[in-house]
């Protein structure tokens, strides 16, 4: 019985991939009168889609372990299916349907696990539905505008219009990105949600944020520059949201660079993910939009392989704390290629299409003549290296520091089978960085009515900068290395292995089990000294809630004043409240 | 066949011209210093008795492999920068690839290098990569700004099409754009591994920084990456600021210049500390590299 | 002459051994050298790096030999930050036994070839400290030195000159310290263990000696 229903629950998982591949034509179904739902597959909803597809089963499959979470499996489904509501809406009506079930579903899919706690859970709902109530008055506006829930193109909007619908919307989603002001929810809630589900908060819902903000763009017959004109090469609104993504992809870096715990990192590197692809969307060209949707996959893919071995290694060991872990290499050496790869992926080295990605986003900014966004943005994405070297180094380089991370043994298969798949993916990737281009992005920028940014072949990556070709540097390098190491193998002479992981270089000291040698948790502690890092993180956006919260007290506290326990004080109030509108009405001549 | 000789010329060429070039400068900084100095050919002396030393101690697969990811990087590195303009020869691969990826794989060696170093677990080692790391973000910041001011003179990433446009000296990138090169000249320097930014290595001070767990052979392909990842760097800021070069003498002159250039700077200034460092490429070339924006992007007569 | 390159004959136990060992002198190895080998120990020869050891008071000769005045690099001799990293273990002057643990674990740490120079008369009687409780008298017991150099303290001059015999030694192919501590490693352990007892590194710094066999 359970049996089957696994598997019918992996069916279920399968459904977006099922859609992508049978969709076709339009389905409507009316409502009430003149109010309908109306659902089809635009090419951009299609690429969002696919990587819903690439997420969901991956993602069911761990977590279809035993002992299985009924529950869970339940809410997953029902929030693939509100995602795929999402993704196929054709108005603004089951788009907010689909966004409803998305934001319930997970929240209570968050609630699931043990170490979730109040202010987590709140914070979540709370940011969630505070984006709900912006889409909702934003689709409100836009009814007022046109008349219709269609979604599609404004016509001859003027200013004012448009920046109502871009400030709703665009604060809705960038609430769900979780960009600078907007995150607080994201870190906490990432890191406590189950560990599996982590992997689909970050890879697969915040990216209906980004095709939210996509989305908004295509309202707008001239995207972001109809609302203020151009700044140098690009729209004036976009290099706005362009700072706001980079200043978030900055300072989330240094807060990721800071923690000490492993998911908690993995999702201010989720941020600082995000801020570029918002950074990309302010760009808003041909190239950068292309850039944009390339690093939505690759981050799509990245962090659903990090999430997945990262959730191996505290299944595993029990321990998420950097201090705790160490040398897991010689027991998870899968999960080590696993998050190896994954890093690559995430700091954008070639020849992983982590760097396609960046690099189509580069360029994109020299296209548009915003060098200083160039500078900020490149400033974040080195910083990124050392979050990458603490991620890989401290749980599986260096000493084990825990009973837990010393006698630890491989995640169990349903972890390892789609941390094989991703890392295949995204070495396929990035050997072809044309394929992408190519085969899924291409596609939308058409539909966009943009130019589409594919090459001669699938193993270029052209543009108008010059480009790339993927083939020829992942051929050469491993003739590098091939060649290194088999001439490095040629020299006469013994390779001794160290007799113990102790037989360390330590001024001439033995150094012991008790010896503190694991460097993992302190690493990034020196950069405080530097004034702009040190400044970054000492503040943090709590204040400014907490403040907001302070602010809202005592606006409640004031108002409740009215609200005493003696009723004549009440009826004052109401005879005076009469008087005045009676007075202003007078006065007004509504009489 | 020509493809391969090429690529083998490059690897050599590379290599020799870095044990001269790091021979002359222990030569030069010890005349400074009323030294006699080694001979110029010390660094290949060095260089050969670490390839030579009978034993090496490895403390896992990945400590074996991360010098060999470093030595490929640095290989492949060589061979995506072009050496000569309008010349068949010393070109590589380098037509496949543009300045931002030669960019990144210069940081990808020294990536999967620390992983060797973490794997052995050592800290100081795990230190001096921090330390690396933190420089790499101080320095990267004004360096891309600066190569961005060029990519955008020229409206290409391409290395060839930047080489191909200064055809004369008057169209040389020092002349025709010297903000952009004072302001990746010092870091430069700090991607060179010169004092005053050489606190990663730190001669003599953290233990060896990263280096400190390796020894014999294994220091010997360090030591060569180190020597030949160096010319790759000279090259290319040869190729974007001091016109290419058309044959191989021209370029070891104008390398050598550019390389006399940076020593000057190295041999009288003292260390800096990683954070001083930092602060100090966020401050003076940062600074200049954002009124070189200012200058050549912001202001009504600029394009 | 300065530096004495024959050990001292503390190879083996009892007085009759080492009348044997003063009468017959050491066999110096005269390796015949194919042409790659001369070229290897050529470049051995040209590139020393040196841990310098320097706790007893022979240390502060090694500045000078180091800076401006002396310049030892003209004869590829530079200092290196790790064991790891180095060729010539020099131990100046004499070593407590607490620093003789620390100086057994760097010498083991460094990869062969390597070399040890003991600076100082201390490192070959004790020196003026002949009759400390806690002083290490003869350093060629617990390691195997290649040059001794004497005096109290030797000049800058006095240790080029040894660095120089070292050189030669070198380039002659002959059998370093190292093949002597490989050969002997029970001797010399046990030697250490007579005065580091309980302080004895723990046994996988050494045990790999006895694995293979000479490089």
């Amino acid at each position: 019985m359970s049996l089957i229903l696994k598997l019918f629950f992996f069916a279920v998982s399968l459904s977006p991939t099922a859609l992508l591949m049978g969709w076709d034509g339009h389905l409507t179904w009316t409502l009430l009168d003149g109010v309908g739902l109306s659902l089809t597959l635009t090419p951009l909803a299609a690429f969002f889609l696919l990587l819903l597809a690439l997420a969901a089963p991956l993602v069911a499959l761990p977590m279809l372990r035993r002992p299985a979470d009924w529950p869970s499996l339940a809410l997953y489904a029902a929030l693939l299916a509100g995602m795929q509501l999402l993704l196929l809406a054709g108005d603004f009506v089951s788009f907010f349907i689909g966004w409803e079930i998305m934001t319930w579903s997970s929240y209570l899919l968050l609630l699931r696990s043990p170490r979730t706690e109040m202010a987590t859970s709140q914070s979540y709902i709370l940011f969630n539905l505070a984006s709900a109530f912006l889409l909702l008055a934003g689709i409100m506006v836009f009814y007022g505008l046109t008349g219709s829930f269609d979604i599609r193109p404004l016509v001859g909007p003027t200013q004012p219009q448009q920046l109502a619908l871009a400030l709703l919307f665009g604060l809705a989603f960038l609430i769900k990105v979780g960009t600078l002001p907007l995150h607080i929810w994201v870190p906490r809630s990432y890191d406590e949600a189950p560990d599996i589900f982590s992997a689909f908060l970050s890879a697969a819902i915040s990216k209906m944020g980004v095709y939210g903000m996509i989305l908004l763009l295509t309202l707008f017959p001239e995207a972001l520059t109809g609302l203020y004109g151009r700044l140098l090469n690009g729209p004036a609104a976009g290099y706005l949201l362009a700072w706001v993504g980079v200043i978030t992809a900055i300072v989330a870096t240094y807060k990721a660079i800071s923690q000490e715990d492993m998911k908690r990192l993995l999702a201010y590197s989720s941020i600082a993910q995000v801020g570029y692809i918002t950074t990309a969307v302010g760009v808003g060209s041909s190239l950068a939009l292309g850039g944009a949707l390339y690093l939505a996959l690759v981050h799509t893919l990245v962090k659903l392989l990090l999430f997945i071995s990262v959730a191996g290694i505290v299944l595993q060991t029990g321990q998420r704390r950097f201090n705790d872990l160490g040398r897991l290499i010689e027991r998870m050496p899968i999960s080590f290629f696993g998050v190896l790869i994954g890093i690559i992926g995430l700091a954008g080295m070639p020849p992983l299409p982590g760097f396609a990605a960046k690099y189509l986003v580069f360029v994109s900014l020299v296209d548009a003549r915003w060098l200083l966004l160039l500078a900020a943005m490149i400033l974040s994405s080195t910083a990124a290296f050392i979050y990458c070297y603490k991620l890989i180094y401290a749980p599986f380089l260096g000493h084990a520091n825990s009973a837990g991370a010393r006698e630890a043994k491989e995640a169990p298969w349903p972890y390892l089978v789609p941390q094989v798949i991703l890392m295949a993916l995204l070495f396929g990737l990035g050997v072809f960085p044309g394929f992408a281009i190519e085969v899924l992005i291409d596609p939308v920028l058409t539909a966009l009515r943009m130019a589409p940014l594919g090459g001669s072949s699938w193993a270029v990556l052209t543009t108008a900068y010059g480009g790339y070709d993927g083939v020829v540097l992942m051929s050469v390098f491993v003739t590098a290395f091939v060649l290194v190491t088999g001439l490095f193998l040629l020299l006469r002479g013994r390779m001794r292995r160290a007799g113990s992981p102790y037989d360390l270089s330590y001024a001439g000291e033995v150094p012991t089990e008790e010896t503190p040698l694991h460097y993992g948790a302190g690493m990034g502690r020196e950069l405080r000294r530097i004034p702009l890092v040190g400044w970054i993180l000492r503040h943090s956006s709590q204040g400014f809630y907490l403040g907001l919260t302070r602010q809202m007290r005592a606006a409640a506290g004031l108002l409740g004043g009215f609200y005493a326990g003696n009723p004549q004080t009440w009826i004052l109030l109401a005879v005076v409240v009469f008087a005045v509108v009676l007075g202003l009405q007078a006065v007004t001549g509504g009489i | 066949m020509h493809a391969i000789l090429d690529s083998l010329a490059m690897i050599g060429v590379s290599y020799i011209m870095g044990f001269l070039f790091y021979g002359f400068y222990r030569q030069l900084n010890a005349r400074v210093q009323r030294r006699w100095g080694p001979s110029i050919w010390q660094n290949f002396f060095d260089n050969m008795k670490f390839f030579f030393k009978s034993e090496t101690l490895v403390h896992g697969p990945m400590f074996f492999f991360g010098p060999m990811i470093i030595m490929a990087g640095a290989f492949t590195t060589v061979l995506f920068v072009p050496f000569l303009k309008d010349s068949n020869w010393l070109q590589g691969y380098s037509q496949y690839g543009n300045l931002i990826l030669i960019i990144y794989l210069l940081v990808v060696g020294p990536l999967g290098n620390a992983l060797a170093v973490g794997s052995s677990g050592n800290p100081f080692g795990v230190m001096g990569v921090t330390r690396g790391l933190t420089r790499l973000m101080g320095l990267e910041v004004p360096f891309f700004l600066g190569l961005g001011l060029v990519m955008l003179q020229h409206e290409t990433t391409s290395v060839h099409a930047i080489m191909a446009a200064q055809d004369g000296l008057a169209h040389w990138g020092i002349v025709t754009n010297p903000i952009a090169f004072c302001v990746i000249l010092l870091p430069f320097i700090a991607s060179q591994n010169g004092s005053p930014f050489d606190v990663v290595g730190a001669p003599v001070e953290v233990y060896a920084g990263p280096r400190v767990e390796f020894g014999g052979r294994l220091l010997g392909v360090l030591m060569t990456q180190n020597m030949m990842m160096s010319i790759a760097k000279l090259v290319l800021v040869t190729d974007l600021f001091l016109g290419g070069a058309t044959n191989i003498l021209v370029l070891i002159l104008k390398a050598f210049a550019l390389f006399v250039l940076t020593t000057a700077v190295s041999m009288v200034f003292p260390r800096l500390r990683t954070e001083q460092a930092v602060d100090f490429f966020w401050k003076v070339p940062l600074g200049l590299g954002v009124l070189g924006v200012i200058l050549t992007v912001w202001l009504p007569w600029s394009a | 002459m300065y530096h004495k390159t024959q050990r001292e004959g503390f190879q083996c136990e009892g007085s009759q051994c080492e009348q044997a060992l003063l009468e017959t002198g050491s066999p110096v190895d005269e390796a015949r050298q194919g042409v790659l080998d001369q070229l290897v120990s050529w470049m051995r020869k040209r590139s020393l790096f040196v841990l310098a050891y320097g706790t007893g008071c022979g240390a502060i000769e090694m500045r000078p030999l180091m800076t401006s005045r002396f310049d030892a690099e003209r004869f590829g001799i530079i200092g290196a930050a790790t064991p790891r990293q180095a060729d010539v273990l020099v131990i100046s002057g004499y070593l407590a036994i607490k620093t003789l643990k620390r100086v057994i674990r760097s010498y083991e740490q460094m990869q062969e070839p390597k070399y040890v120079i003991a600076l100082g008369s201390c490192t070959i009687n004790g020196g003026m400290y002949w009759d400390s409780y806690n002083t290490v008298k003869q350093v060629d017991r617990y390691l195997p030195v290649d040059i001794f150099i004497n005096g109290c303290m030797p000049r800058p001059e006095a240790l080029i000159e040894g660095f120089v015999a070292l050189q030669e030694r070198i380039a002659r192919g002959e059998k370093g310290g190292f093949h002597r501590y490989r050969e002997n490693i029970d001797w010399y352990k046990a030697n250490q263990r007579r005065v580091l007892g309980d302080q004895m590194p723990p046994a996988y710094t050494y045990d790999w000696y006895h694995a293979g066999g000479a490089a």
